[in-house]
């Protein structure tokens, strides 16, 4: 019971020091659009997107392709790890402004 | 899933045997949405297995504290005989991981539920929240202990899981199928004819409503996989977001 809990403790130590390694994109939020509205990030390679929200109300990121929704709040930051992604274009929004805040991850 | 350790702890959970919690029990997830207000209505029913019917119905109001802490308060009902009020109860989950930050997400539940029979005392019921995705497949993974304290009668901890594999087709359906199960005291497990198992095909969904309203949904048709379980349960929650 020791050793397997031993080992379980190893594999979260051992995937924190991998999440610390991921290489990280920003995003930006400003005036309820994203920046850039592509981002391109390598293929197969888990990766930090750092999201920026510059607006002073919320908002969420939203993303089925990705399997990711966060509540980013106004003035703040937030951290998303996606991927490893196959190539190919993810699309996103911001669910609380849809109609302008649009973008996408291409993984290439 | 990468490593074998991780993955064969997945096959032996869900490999498990399935077993019937109340018939509006719903597969918990660890994920946290901060500042989400919700209204949640969750509805089942079961059928006999000795002499009655059994279904319930939970009307709750749930909210995003923090980033990483959600909670929710239920007024729960059930209907043999008789419909009646059951029990309130506290649902606190915690998300202890970004989603994708390691090879699988986790997240606590930790609920707290005062029966009007207060001869049954305080139930808590508190377990690890792990979900991992395959592609476009979600799989959840729940095990959970419950005990009543300050009850009449001493009861045992008793050891319950929840699972679900979703295929991730179109946000508005996604399909897939559940699995609910209790296996009697967590270090005493009862026999397999004692246990009472179910699993079936779900669906899911979620629809915009535009701004920050959304409704989700899901239902699950499960089917006795033990003698001691009732042959069909129907199981439902809708979520109003906003």
């Amino acid at each position: 019971m020791i050793a397997r809990l031993v080992s379980i403790a190893c594999l979260v130590v051992a995937g924190a020091a991998q999440a610390a390694n991921e290489p990280e994109f920003v995003l930006t939020i400003r005036d309820h659009r994203f920046t850039p509205a592509e981002i391109r990030i390598p293929a197969n390679t888990k990766v930090k997107l750092i999201v920026h929200n510059q607006d002073a109300t919320p908002e969420e990121f939203d993303s089925h392709a990705l399997h990711r929704e966060k509540v980013i709040p106004g003035a703040s930051k937030a951290t998303i790890f996606i991927g490893p992604l196959a190539p190919g274009r993810y699309p996103f929004t911001g669910e609380f402004n849809a109609s302008t805040a649009q973008g996408a991850v291409v993984a290439q | 899933m990468r490593s074998p350790a991780s993955f064969a702890l997945l096959t032996l959970l869900l490999l498990a045997p399935t077993a019937h919690a109340d018939p509006d029990d719903y597969v918990a997830t660890p994920a946290i949405e901060y500042g989400e207000r919700e209204i949640e209505l969750r509805l089942g029913t079961a059928t006999a297995t000795e002499g009655q019917r059994h279904s319930a119905a939970s009307l709750a109001f749930g909210y995003g504290v923090t980033p990483w802490w959600a909670t929710e308060i239920y007024g729960k009902w059930n209907r043999s005989d008789a419909t009646r009020f059951d029990a309130f109860e506290w649902e606190n989950r915690f998300q202890l991981s970004e989603p994708g930050q390691y090879f699988a997400d986790f997240g606590l539940l930790v609920e707290i539920e005062r029966p009007q029979d207060r001869a049954a005392g305080y139930e808590l019921r508190l377990g690890p929240l792990i979900q991992k995705d395959f592609g476009p497949v979600q799989a959840n993974v729940n095990v959970l202990l419950k005990r009543h304290y300050r009850a009449d009668e001493p009861e045992a901890t008793e050891l319950g899981y929840q699972w679900q594999l979703k295929y991730r087709w179109r946000p508005a359906f996604e399909f897939g199928a559940q699995g609910f199960g209790e296996v009697g005291p967590w270090n005493d497990w009862a026999s397999a004819r004692e246990q009472a198992h179910v699993l079936g095909p779900a669906m899911f969904g979620k629809v915009g409503l535009g701004g920050r309203q959304v409704v989700k949904y899901d239902a699950a048709l499960l089917f006795k996989a033990s003698s001691a379980a009732p042959a069909r349960t129907l199981r439902a929650q809708i979520e109003y977001e906003f």
